[in-house]
């Protein structure tokens, strides 16, 4: 089915959510609206307490509205059961926690492949698309290691590849870099960013006013209602499904040169300083590495049965 | 569905291999009640197994005729133990005993009525002997082999007595007693045949013949005023009667007591042997207290459930954000505690057979794994496993994952 440009993904219709009753009434949300449409990445900022982790808690079915009405994919999901909202989450929706929030006592692929459990997968199969994700985030290596044994940033981007394996229409994150340094946190945006331009929808909440930048759209909350809600980008431009890849080298070593294959017929190079964009033919020899000179082995004897003489 | 409920067992694997010590210990709380019940079992079947290839060699055309009281089954049997020797009274009548012998293919029918007197010999007086009153079908019936003399007969005269085996020798001197007399209830005896000692003394009859004064239950009667038959033993012409003997029993009975069904008559094996129903009395009682033990075994794994259930609040967390229904929680942690007591299970069944073989090393019967105790046993460990498994699992299938995924430890 092909997707309609700038489909509407989320709507969020007078939603309120009431703490207490009378005197100790407090609202976490008032009269709440909200339209998200795919391909948006927005981020919300606020002091604390305005509601914001609350809102991506009732985004992300964790957490039902006191009132109002919540349509995901343009259907009605205030009134479905536990369970239906189990499958949900399993399919539609991927989240990214402050903390991780990586089981620590399963390995790396296997908290990643955690969601396909829910959404009824093989046990290879399961294995197999998270190793392929994991790849994407240049894990792989990394695969069996047990999350305490990776570094912070490390253990974020295994968060999110956990989020994106069910290919969610929408990915929650709660303030992803609050626990990082900012070189791990500026690591982690640019993930973020590439999953956005892939054309996933992203809704994060932060307190670093810093990070809009990587926004398309900025929602100031204040006392569980919006204060300003800013597009720095039209909706016409937002990436979509499909749209072409936006490629990111992380170079870790200057000294061996990077190969990658745009399509069947264009390569690019990256050795040292030098970027090399070509016909994938023609380029080939130049960055081919010298083979290694193999070490000079002595010619083994082979050992000839001896023959008995009579 | 069938994958589903194949990852959760795997998950449930995965997470008791985790904490091996943990898992072991708990697994052997359930070990040791159930090894406990196996090794009562397997004794008890041993036992069984021994009387009853003693006393069943060729039984298979016999069929027993026993008063009933109204009452049930395990209150008769117990009855049948403590007032075997008193006199209460007895639904079975000299009457009843010349009905039977008339249905067509019994071959022979003899009454019992046993009890304890005192009886005079010379002038010594010999208290608590057992006396057996029945008729001259008797030494067909339980196949008597005589050291001495002969059985009771209908052609010798009425007060004729037949020794046991041991009663002649202790108070009679010896086996060579023929023609020696006693008083017994004001009548004399004469002594005219001493039986030679059997193997299984104590047998269906729940009499022990080698200590018992066999007289003529005819001749008993008209000295004694009330006459109590505590058993008709009948036997068929062939094996494939006794189903037609049994049912004519009942319908000739019941009419001769006016419809009142105040008898069982009895044709299997086990049931024949009073020692036999005694003894799964007493096994089902020990059974009983050895389950304790298991319920004992049944609360620490659920106890070791609820820690695990906390200690995991975040993962449960965790797994219910990515998508995992409370139904998913719940199965993963009951598979848990199933396998717990499973695995607790098989290793107590290997223990107890173990154990059982042991002590039957110090015994003269051989311990007896029955199909049954299999069962028994899996399906008790199974029943405990959900049974102590089934709150922590809710517990954890109820956790909010909003809460969940804030807990720390």
């Amino acid at each position: 089915m092909p997707k309609e440009k700038n489909e509407i993904i989320i709507e969020l219709k007078a939603v309120t959510k009431r703490y207490g009753f009378g005197d100790a009434e407090s609202f976490a949300l008032h009269n709440f609206d909200l339209t998200v449409k795919r391909g948006e990445f927005i981020m919300i900022m606020g002091p604390s307490g305005c509601g914001k982790t609350t809102l991506l808690n009732i985004i992300g079915l964790l957490d039902r509205p006191t009132s109002g009405q919540y349509l995901l994919n343009d259907k009605s999901v205030d009134h479905i059961s536990s369970r239906k909202k189990a499958q949900f989450r399993a399919n539609e929706i991927g989240f990214i926690f402050q903390n991780f929030n990586l089981i620590p006592n399963l390995s790396v692929i296997e908290n990643v492949s955690l969601p396909l459990i829910y959404s009824g997968h093989h046990k290879t199969r399961r294995l197999k698309k998270a190793d392929e994700i994991l790849e994407r985030f240049h894990l792989r290596e990394r695969e069996y290691y047990m999350p305490y044994q990776l570094s912070g940033g490390q253990q974020q981007r295994v968060a999110i590849a956990r989020s994106l394996i069910s290919k969610p229409s929408i990915i929650l994150a709660d303030e992803p870099t609050g626990n990082l340094d900012s070189r791990s946190s500026h690591i982690i945006m640019e993930e973020l960013r590439d999953i956005h331009a892939q054309g996933n929808t992203i809704i994060m909440v932060t307190h670093n006013p810093s990070l809009t930048t990587y926004a398309t759209r900025v929602i100031n909350m204040l006392d569980g209602e919006i204060d300003t809600d800013i597009k720095t980008v039209d909706d016409s431009e937002l990436p979509r499904p499909g749209s072409p890849e936006r490629i990111s080298v992380r170079i870790l070593s200057k000294k061996r040169p990077v190969e990658l294959e745009v399509d069947s017929k264009t390569k690019v190079v990256v050795s040292g300083e030098h970027v090399t964009i070509g016909d994938s033919n023609s380029i080939d020899a130049v960055t081919k590495p010298k083979p290694k000179k193999k070490l000079a082995k002595k010619p083994r004897k082979k050992i000839k049965p001896e023959k008995k003489e009579p | 569905m069938a994958l589903l409920l194949n990852t959760h067992l795997h998950l449930a694997i995965d997470s008791l291999r985790r904490n091996r010590g943990r898992t072991f210990l708990s697994a052997l709380g359930i070990a040791i009640g159930v090894a406990s019940i196996v090794l009562i079992l397997s004794l008890t079947g041993g036992i069984n197994q021994l009387i009853n290839a003693n006393s069943d060699r060729n039984n298979a055309d016999l069929i027993l005729v026993r008063p009933l009281a109204g009452k049930n089954a395990t209150e008769s049997i117990i009855d049948e133990f403590t007032s075997n020797n008193q006199f209460t009274k007895s639904s079975l009548t000299l009457e009843d005993v010349k009905t039977i012998s008339k249905i067509e293919k019994v071959s022979s029918t003899a009454p019992i009525a046993a009890s304890t007197n005192a009886i005079k010999i010379g002038n010594r007086t010999v208290q608590s002997v057992d006396i057996v009153a029945t008729n001259a079908d008797f030494a067909n019936i339980v196949s008597l082999r005589l050291k001495n003399g002969q059985f009771l007969e209908s052609s010798l005269r009425k007060n004729v007595a037949v020794l046991g085996y041991d009663i002649a020798m202790q108070q009679f001197g010896g086996t060579e007693s023929l023609a020696k007399t006693f008083n017994y209830n004001g009548q004399n005896f004469l002594v005219v045949g001493v039986l030679d000692k059997i193997d299984d003394p104590v047998n269906y009859n729940g009499v022990n013949l080698d200590d018992s004064v066999i007289i003529d239950i005819d001749f008993a009667s008209t000295f004694e005023s009330s006459i109590q038959i505590q058993q008709i033993d009948v036997r068929a012409e062939t094996t494939d009667s006794v189903t037609a003997i049994t049912e004519s029993i009942h319908k000739e009975l019941s009419k001769t007591k006016n419809g009142d069904q105040n008898f069982s008559v009895i044709t299997s094996a086990e049931d024949m042997h009073p020692a036999g129903s005694l003894l799964s009395i007493v096994s089902g009682m020990l059974t009983l207290v050895a389950s304790i033990s298991l319920i004992v075994g049944g609360i620490g794994v659920m106890n070791i459930m609820l820690v695990s259930v906390s200690e995991r609040t975040r993962e449960i967390g965790i797994r219910k954000s990515v998508g995992a229904s409370s139904g998913n929680i719940l199965l993963q942690f009951l598979f848990e505690s199933i396998i717990l007591s499973i695995s607790g299970g098989i290793l107590g069944f290997i223990l107890g057979y173990i154990g059982a073989f042991i002590i039957s090393l110090m015994t003269p019967f051989a311990p007896h794994i029955s199909w049954q105790i299999i069962i028994i046993t899996s399906a008790v460990s199974l029943t405990v496993g959900i049974l102590f498994g089934i709150y922590p699992a809710i517990k954890a299938a109820n956790k909010d994952p909003i809460t969940s995924l804030k807990y720390y430890r």
